[in-house]
């Protein structure tokens, strides 16, 4: 038990969870009855449930990112990409003679989901085929992206009136927001197939040395285009959430900076934008972190003008308490006070060793 | 040889674009074609054919923005008048770079919605010793020196807020205390900051009226949403949600709804805009007020354009009319309503 | 193929050295793509003129150094960065809070050359505090400059959250005086300060020690650290040079719109990050020029000058187009800069 959570607080998970529990527990200072979760209509609610559903998409999006940083890429689109994906569907159904029959909504869903692949094929192809530095890349397909949206809904908020389609965003599956259980299914199977299969191995090898895994017969250039065409289905997946979600397709504002979160989330969790070794779950304690810190904006009531103050120190704290230094420091200190009980490794610093 | 081949490639392309057509650019009927005919018309329609406007635009960050572009392309179309337009993704440095093209392409009158009020003293400068009349829409500059534009057509958003202000305190005349929450726009923006000043300025005089919690919501559904589902489980007996703009209302009203909660009943709720998703649900009941900002600027424009073109005087500041909405005055209006 | 061109060349040796001398230079995967990306800003200028009215003038060329004269600053800061393999995220919110701790103190009475003072030390120091977090604490720079963004921004919007104007004579005399080039071409007095920014920068990288580190960074960390190079000071110092320049830049853009404006400068790091990246220098580090950034910058510059000229693209197809052209730029660059075997 006790090696258990030597682990653990020696992981660089730790702190973030620290940091969420710390959030929480200002949350409840500030509002008693943050915690509670009641049962309305047939389904939870309470500040829990929203925080989970409203960072679903998040999730979603960062699970992607994750698995793209590993190898030592990055995708900017996926905000775009979410914004294409409301903008397909909402226009599909709004020019369909039947919104409300669940099949045109499963049609209007399917191929907004393949437009989200192909745009992710798109990215991977220039990453992967033609060598172009992934930032890049997919800034391209950023701003030109957002600009396809916006032609599609022609820059308009498309209000959407089709029942089946909001179940996406208002609807519950036993008791729990249709989003999040989507997110929990996505994460729980990307974990299922990068561990249980090699896949994963793959994944980080290729980030870690991308030539040295080509040569070692691993086909790193059809898995870095499925990596990217898999993070864009994601986006694609949130985006239908998000427009579900405020019934409206907002080619403006879907997914704006929702790139910075995710990726904020994966490197909370651990992973390292270097490529290489990865953690799902410490991207989940990572969106945990960014979607409380912007509920603890509200429920404290901190004023809209020290928002990004507060949001900066937070990320700074975690971010210096994650690093190797401090930990190195604070496992000196613990050798210090408890001599002679063996001390855990030091994790050695990441050095960039290029090929 | 692929070296060379990809030079041709690449020149191909470059005079493609430079020979193809501009209808492959547009949404409007901005196209060259519509210039010739202006041109035929020129003797009914004064000396307006030849001229040419320079149009920055703030961007299109929202429904109510490409309405206002809608506007004043279709007006400047049908008018047969040429119109330049420039979309500056909502940065100050690209409509400044937009204006001296402007000023470099040499047209005749130059408007644009300042995306801030401050900072234009250069380039207006310019523009006036180029001798290009300029004219603003929507907002205005802070300029201590205002022969630096013609006119000043737009909106006044402390105005608005006033209005908000207003209704709120005639329909709680008789309430003890009144707890709102504010919905605020995106922090640092004109519209936002003036609609919170002129919306306090009114009710701040009562002590009755107590705002509880005022968060931003960007102007988006999914903010307002999001604000307002977090604000009521901490402030379950607010009584009115006063939102800067239709969009976070529409939000709020999702929140609302969600908590089991009817809203404009349980929670009243008042907004500014009055577009065509906010008007329905005013006319539903489900919002109880709304201030208008209306964005079809486009008639007006063409109207000052063309007397500044023809060398008449205009007033300094024209305030586009723009009224309230009860929800019988929602119900009869809809049906008229062009964004 | 290289066989038949030989066989063309004139017989002459001299004239056959020469060409192949700047055939290798030509070809070569350090200056390759900087003379692509001049060769392709030529044709665009030429594609420009051809089909818009007035835009063959000297101002219109003049007018892309005046109205980006900011970004080329900025784009030498974020050089020095990315040569080091790191990235700098926080330079547009850093221009922003610049701007808006110039207009507040100038508001506030103190004299021009102290806020100019103040500005580029606190705008340093905020890089030195990123710098340091990057080395000591081993943040990631992403992670690190994404924090700086977050705290400048929020800086901005807490000294004010309306804009302010700006009405000091200095900045005033600063922003409107006008160089006279011969006709009735002229720049502004930022165009030098930005041309001098770059002298300066391309003689640091060039021809200093530290230059060398930067580089030599870049390439490989360790082997820098084997040959006893100041490893650690230069990766800190890169970004309070990146720091410096933002702040530089920022006092640039507040000549340029005499205003301290919170949400100003949003999404500009992009701009500089893609300026540098069109001027040939690579992400990973090790190989870039600082006047590749500056030609990387007029060709974003000239891409926006099009559009306007063209007049007719709306918000979103010039959103496509920016991203379209952009895209052949990359594309053409990595094609004709492959090396042939």
């Amino acid at each position: 038990m006790s090696a258990q959570l030597r682990n653990f607080t020696g992981s660089r998970v730790f702190w973030p969870v620290v940091i969420l529990v710390g959030l929480i527990i200002v949350d409840v200072i500030a509002f008693p009855g943050f915690l509670d979760i009641t049962v309305k209509e047939g389904h939870l609610f309470g500040a829990p449930i929203d925080i989970l559903r409203n960072g679903a998409p998040t999730l979603l999006i960062a699970v992607g990112m994750t698995l793209v940083i590993a190898t030592r890429g990055i995708d900017l689109s996926v905000g775009s990409i979410a914004a294409i994906s409301g903008a397909v569907v909402s226009a599909l159904l709004l020019n369909s003679p039947t919104p409300d029959n669940p099949w045109t909504v499963v049609q209007a869903v399917g191929i907004a989901l393949i437009l989200g692949f192909i745009l992710g094929v798109w990215n991977g192809t220039l990453v992967a085929y033609l060598k172009i530095q992934p930032i890049i890349a997919t800034l391209i397909l950023m701003t030109a992206g957002r600009g396809v949206a916006m032609l599609i809904t022609e820059g308009q908020i498309l209000t959407l009136h089709s029942k089946p389609f909001e179940w996406f965003g208002s609807g519950f599956i036993a008791g729990f927001p249709v989003a999040v259980v989507i997110a929990a299914v996505v994460l729980i199977l990307t974990m299922l197939v990068v561990r249980r299969s090699a896949l994963g191995m793959f994944i980080e090898s290729v980030g870690i040395n991308p030539e040295a895994s080509r040569q070692a017969g691993i086909r790193s250039r059809g898995l870095l285009l499925g990596i990217y065409a898999f993070c864009a289905l994601l986006a694609a997946l949130a985006g239908l959430i998000i427009t579900s979600d405020q019934t409206a397709a907002d080619a403006n504002n879907t997914g704006l900076f929702i790139e910075l979160d995710a990726i904020l989330a994966v490197v909370i969790g651990g992973t390292s934008l270097m490529g290489g070794r990865f953690s799902l779950i410490g991207t989940l304690v990572g969106v945990l972190v960014i979607q409380t810190l912007v509920t603890t904006v509200y429920i404290v009531g901190i004023p809209p003008v020290a928002t990004m103050v507060f949001k900066a120190i937070v990320v700074i704290a975690v971010s210096l308490l994650q690093s190797p230094t401090t930990n190195e420091k604070f496992a000196n200190w613990r050798k210090d006070r408890r001599r002679p009980t063996p001390t855990k490794a030091i994790e050695p610093t990441r050095e960039k060793v290029s090929a | 040889m692929k070296k060379y081949a990809a030079i041709a490639a690449f020149g191909a392309a470059a005079l493609t674009l430079a020979g193809c057509s501009s209808d492959g650019g547009t949404d409007g009927a901005t196209d060259g074609a519509t210039a010739a005919a202006g041109e035929t018309e020129a003797a009914a329609a004064g000396d307006a054919g030849d001229m040419v406007v320079g149009f920055a635009q703030v961007g299109a960050e929202s429904g109510w923005r490409t309405a206002n572009t809608n506007d004043i392309q279709r007006a400047f179309s049908d008018a047969g008048i040429e119109l330049k337009f420039s979309d500056a993704q909502q940065k100050q440095e690209n409509q400044i770079k937009a204006i001296r093209s402007y000023i470099q392409q040499g047209v005749d009158i130059i408007s644009f919605s300042p995306v801030v009020e401050t900072g234009w003293d250069a380039v207006l400068n310019e523009a006036k010793a180029a001798g290009i009349p300029v004219i603003l829409t929507d907002r205005s500059v802070d300029s201590e020196d205002d022969s630096l534009y013609e006119s000043f057509l737009g909106s006044d958003f402390v105005l608005e807020g006033n209005k908000a202000g207003e209704w709120v305190v005639n329909e709680y005349a008789d309430a003890d205390s009144v707890k709102i929450i504010q919905l605020e726009g995106t922090t640092g923006a004109a519209p936002a900051i003036d609609r919170a000043e002129g919306f306090i300025d009114i009710i701040g005089a009562d002590p009755k009226f107590e705002i509880v919690a005022s968060q931003t919501g960007d102007f988006t559904r999914a903010g307002g949403k999001e604000v307002t589902e977090a604000l009521l489980k901490s402030n379950p007996d607010v009584d009115l949600i006063y939102a800067h703009n239709d969009d976070m209302g529409l939000g709020a009203i999702e929140a609302i709804e969600a908590a089991g909660l009817e809203p404009g009943v349980d929670i009243k709720i008042v907004t500014v805009d009055a577009v065509h998703d906010g008007m329905q649900a005013l006319a539903d009941g489900k919002i109880n007020f709304i201030v208008e900002c209306s964005p079809l600027l486009g008639d007006q424009l063409v109207e000052i354009a063309t007397a500044v073109y023809n060398g008449e005087t205009v007033d300094k500041r024209i305030v586009t009319e723009e009224t309230t909405f009860t929800q019988d005055e929602a119900i009869a209006a809809l049906p008229e309503r062009a964004y | 193929m290289s066989s038949t061109v030989m066989e063309r060349l004139p017989a002459n040796s001299a004239t056959r050295g020469t060409l192949s001398a700047g055939r290798r230079i030509i070809t070569s995967p350090k200056y390759a793509p900087v003379l692509v990306t001049l060769g392709l800003f030529i044709a665009m200028f030429v594609s420009g003129g051809v089909r818009y009215d007035n835009f063959w003038s000297p101002q219109v060329l003049l007018n892309l150094f005046v109205d980006n004269a900011y970004l080329i600053v900025l784009a030498v800061g974020m050089t020095f960065v990315i040569l080091t393999g790191g990235i700098d995220l926080s330079v547009g919110s850093v221009i922003a809070l610049s701007a808006m701790i110039c207009a507040k103190l100038l508001e506030a009475g103190v004299p021009a050359a102290g806020v100019i003072a103040v500005t580029l030390i606190a705008t340093s120091l905020l890089g030195l505090g990123m710098g340091l977090m990057i080395h000591v604490f081993k943040v990631q720079p992403f992670i690190a400059t994404l924090a700086g963004m977050f705290l400048a921004r929020g800086l901005c919007y807490v000294i004010s959250e309306a804009s302010i104007s700006i009405n000091d004579p200095f900045f005033v005399s600063m922003a409107s005086t006008r160089i006279p080039l011969g006709g009735s071409a002229s720049i502004t007095i930022s165009v030098i300060i930005a041309l001098l920014v770059v002298a300066v920068a391309f003689y640091v990288l060039h021809y200093s020690r530290f230059g060398r580190t930067v580089y030599a960074l870049g390439g490989s960390e360790q082997s820098g650290t084997l040959m006893g190079l100041p490893v650690g000071r230069t990766k800190v110092l890169v970004y309070v040079v990146s720091g410096l320049c933002s702040g530089i830049s920022g006092v640039l853009y507040s000549f340029y719109t005499l205003s301290g404006y919170s949400l100003t400068a949003v999404g500009t790091e992009l701009d500089a990050i893609a300026a540098v990246v069109i001027g040939g220098t690579l992400l990973t580090g090790g190989y870039g020029f600082v006047l590749g950034s500056a030609l990387g910058v007029l060709v974003l510059g000239l891409i926006q000058t099009m559009i306007s000229y063209e007049g007719t693209l709306s918000s979103w197809w010039t959103r496509i187009f920016i991203g379209g052209l952009l895209l052949v730029f990359i594309v053409l660059q990595k094609v004709l800069t492959r090396r042939r075997d």
